[in-house]
């Protein structure tokens, strides 16, 4: 069965891919995974399939991700994050020539695709700015879900920190401020498209494919939308893309 | 013999005239035992972590090998060297400025390579003396190039570790010969790396703080076939006299002599992709948009902070790049 593991910063992701459709997908915690399902090879951490319950002889696997090569198991197939999330994405929109915005736990990615291949790509700088981590952090520091905070688009506080961390003590000095923890929602989620935004325009045609875990938030998605003028394409499993990605290489 | 230290690429040939032993302060700092130890004592004492991680290692690198005496260049690199200098300067070191005229103005540089001379106390005819004493060095350093790129025959790691040396010539050119001629006769006997599906890639910028980078790009399929930066610490034209040799020099200069050199040698190496590296918090970064431009190949930006091997975060975009162009192939 062809299977697809994406060893993600945040969540590990597992398709297991049968008959063109999903049959099973999973998702961990990353820490939580490592802890679960590692063990020690010689020196190196690898991932058990054992535990796993998946049988290495019977799954014709292909991995991405930061952990990618910590899966040692005969035949395994290695395909970076680019790869996988652009093939997912086309799988998942039908599409052939989009703009492929990818922001998970702590990298952002816009691939350009033109004809089905990768034409050109740009990440964000080597820091969590504005990615999936910021979300998280500063939803907790507001004492909201993810979801909550993705509810909030109007009247944006504005913010000036986008890092992860020094995020934290901007939105503290908000409340203290009397500002409103739905403003303040609402410009963390401008934050994340104002930061996204100088690397779109570097390919600035044609619909944007969305994908990562911050695809879920509704509101970044209609600010994509306000704010370059351009088609934003939902994904039915952003949070999967890359998986998915693996996966379909696999039976490639 | 007294050593000599720099910031930069300056004439070397005025040192050796004036009997000193050069030193690289960048080659000293990169290959000493523990150069990110380094960058940690120079933040312990004070340097700001928000700087550039070679201002920080160079202002220990100067102190950890004795030095007395250290010529700075003031203009065509980084105005973080001012303050570095005058750091050097509470601390008792003697330094000398040195100033690439930004238009290379061919006067003003004379000036400031005559001032140099003087400063060392040693004279033109020593100078050029040095200058043809260096000559077979920098022809064998060509042919080393030319081993990389036409013949495949010298790795990009290779080459760069020979290019970069140039700038000093590891304090000691008669040793520095002996040892690159030994290199090229073996590596002349190899047998070629590499086939059609091999991805050509030039690295320009400054020389990388990263420890492992060619190995990394090596592993994902990839030749570094173009070292821009440290080809031109070889001086690889055929120039008249040292003052010539300074002006074509690219480093120092506008930007747009650097992309004149990268467009003409991707041309002639067959170059699928560029790598350019950026130094964290370096102004070069501003430049990166300037060369994306003009370059017309695709290009992936690499920034670095601390010396090191290539951290994960690197390593994907490396990775995705050689993929990329392999794609296109």
């Amino acid at each position: 069965m062809p299977c697809g593991m994406d060893l993600g910063s945040r969540v590990v992701k597992i398709i297991d891919y049968r008959e063109g459709e999903i049959h099973c997908m999973i998702g961990y915690d990353t820490a939580q995974f490592y802890r679960d399902f590692g063990r020690m090879d010689g020196t190196e951490l690898a991932v058990s399939f054992e535990k796993l319950g998946l049988s290495p002889e019977l799954t014709r696997l292909t991995v991405t991700g930061y952990g990618r090569n910590t899966v040692r198991v005969q035949g395994i197939r290695r395909i970076t994050e680019l790869k996988a999330h652009m093939i997912g994405a086309m799988h998942q929109s039908g599409l052939t020539d989009f703009t492929l915005l990818d922001i998970g736990g702590q990298d952002t990615k816009v691939i350009k695709v033109t004809g089905g291949q990768m034409d050109d790509f740009v990440m964000n700088d080597k820091c969590a700015a504005s990615s999936g981590r910021y979300v998280e952090n500063m939803a907790r520091v507001l004492g909201l879900g993810l979801e909550d905070v993705a509810e909030y688009i109007r009247n944006p506080a504005p913010l000036s920190a986008t890092c992860a961390i020094f995020g934290e003590s901007e939105i503290i000095q908000k409340l203290t401020e009397g500002i409103p923890v739905e403003e303040i929602a609402a410009g963390v989620n401008l934050t994340i498209v104002r930061r996204v935004l100088p690397m779109l325009t570097r390919f600035d045609k044609g619909p944007i494919v969305f994908s990562g875990g911050v695809a879920k938030n509704r509101a970044v998605a209609a600010l994509l939308k306000l704010h370059t003028g351009r088609d934003i394409i939902p994904l039915a499993e952003p949070t999967f893309n890359g998986a998915l990605g693996c996966a379909i290489s696999s039976m490639l | 013999m007294q050593k000599t230290g720099f910031t930069t690429t300056v004439p070397v040939e005025v040192i050796l005239a004036a009997g000193r032993t050069p030193l690289d302060l960048n080659n000293a700092f990169i290959t000493s035992a523990d150069p990110s130890g380094m960058v940690d004592r120079a933040e312990a004492e004070g340097l700001p972590r928000t700087t550039c991680g070679w201002i920080k290692g160079l202002y220990l690198a100067a102190r950890e090998a004795g030095l007395s005496e250290v010529v700075a260049v003031t203009q065509g690199d980084c105005s973080n060297t001012h303050a570095l200098m005058e750091l050097w300067q509470t601390e008792g070191v003697l330094t000398v400025p040195f100033a690439y005229p930004y238009d290379r103005d061919a006067d003003l540089l004379r000036l400031q390579i005559r001032k140099l001379m003087d400063a060392l106390g040693t004279t033109e005819e020593a100078t050029d003396n040095a200058l043809q004493r260096l000559k077979p060095i920098r022809d064998g350093l060509r042919r080393l190039d030319e081993l990389t790129w036409r013949e495949g025959k010298v790795s990009g790691g290779e080459n760069h570790l020979w290019l970069v040396s140039s700038s000093d010539f590891n304090g000691d050119p008669d040793r520095f010969e002996t040892e690159l001629g030994g290199f090229i006769t073996e590596a002349e006997r190899r047998e070629p790396n590499g086939d059609a599906d091999t991805v050509r890639l030039g690295f320009i910028g400054v020389p990388p703080i990263f420890g492992d980078l060619y190995e990394t790009l090596e592993s994902a399929g990839a030749s570094v076939v173009f070292n821009e930066t440290q080809r031109q610490f070889s001086m690889p034209y055929d120039t008249a006299d040292i003052y010539g040799q300074y002006a074509r020099y690219t480093y120092p200069y506008d930007v747009f002599g650097r992309i004149a050199d990268i467009k003409e040698q991707a041309a002639l190496r067959r170059l699928d992709g560029i790598i350019h590296y950026c130094q964290s918090f370096c102004f070069r970064a501003i430049e990166d948009l300037i060369i994306r431009r003009a370059v017309g190949l695709p290009i992936l930006t690499l920034e670095g902070d601390r010396p090191g091997p290539v951290d994960a975060r690197s390593r994907i975009r490396l990775e995705g790049f050689v993929e990329m162009l392999k794609g296109r192939k």
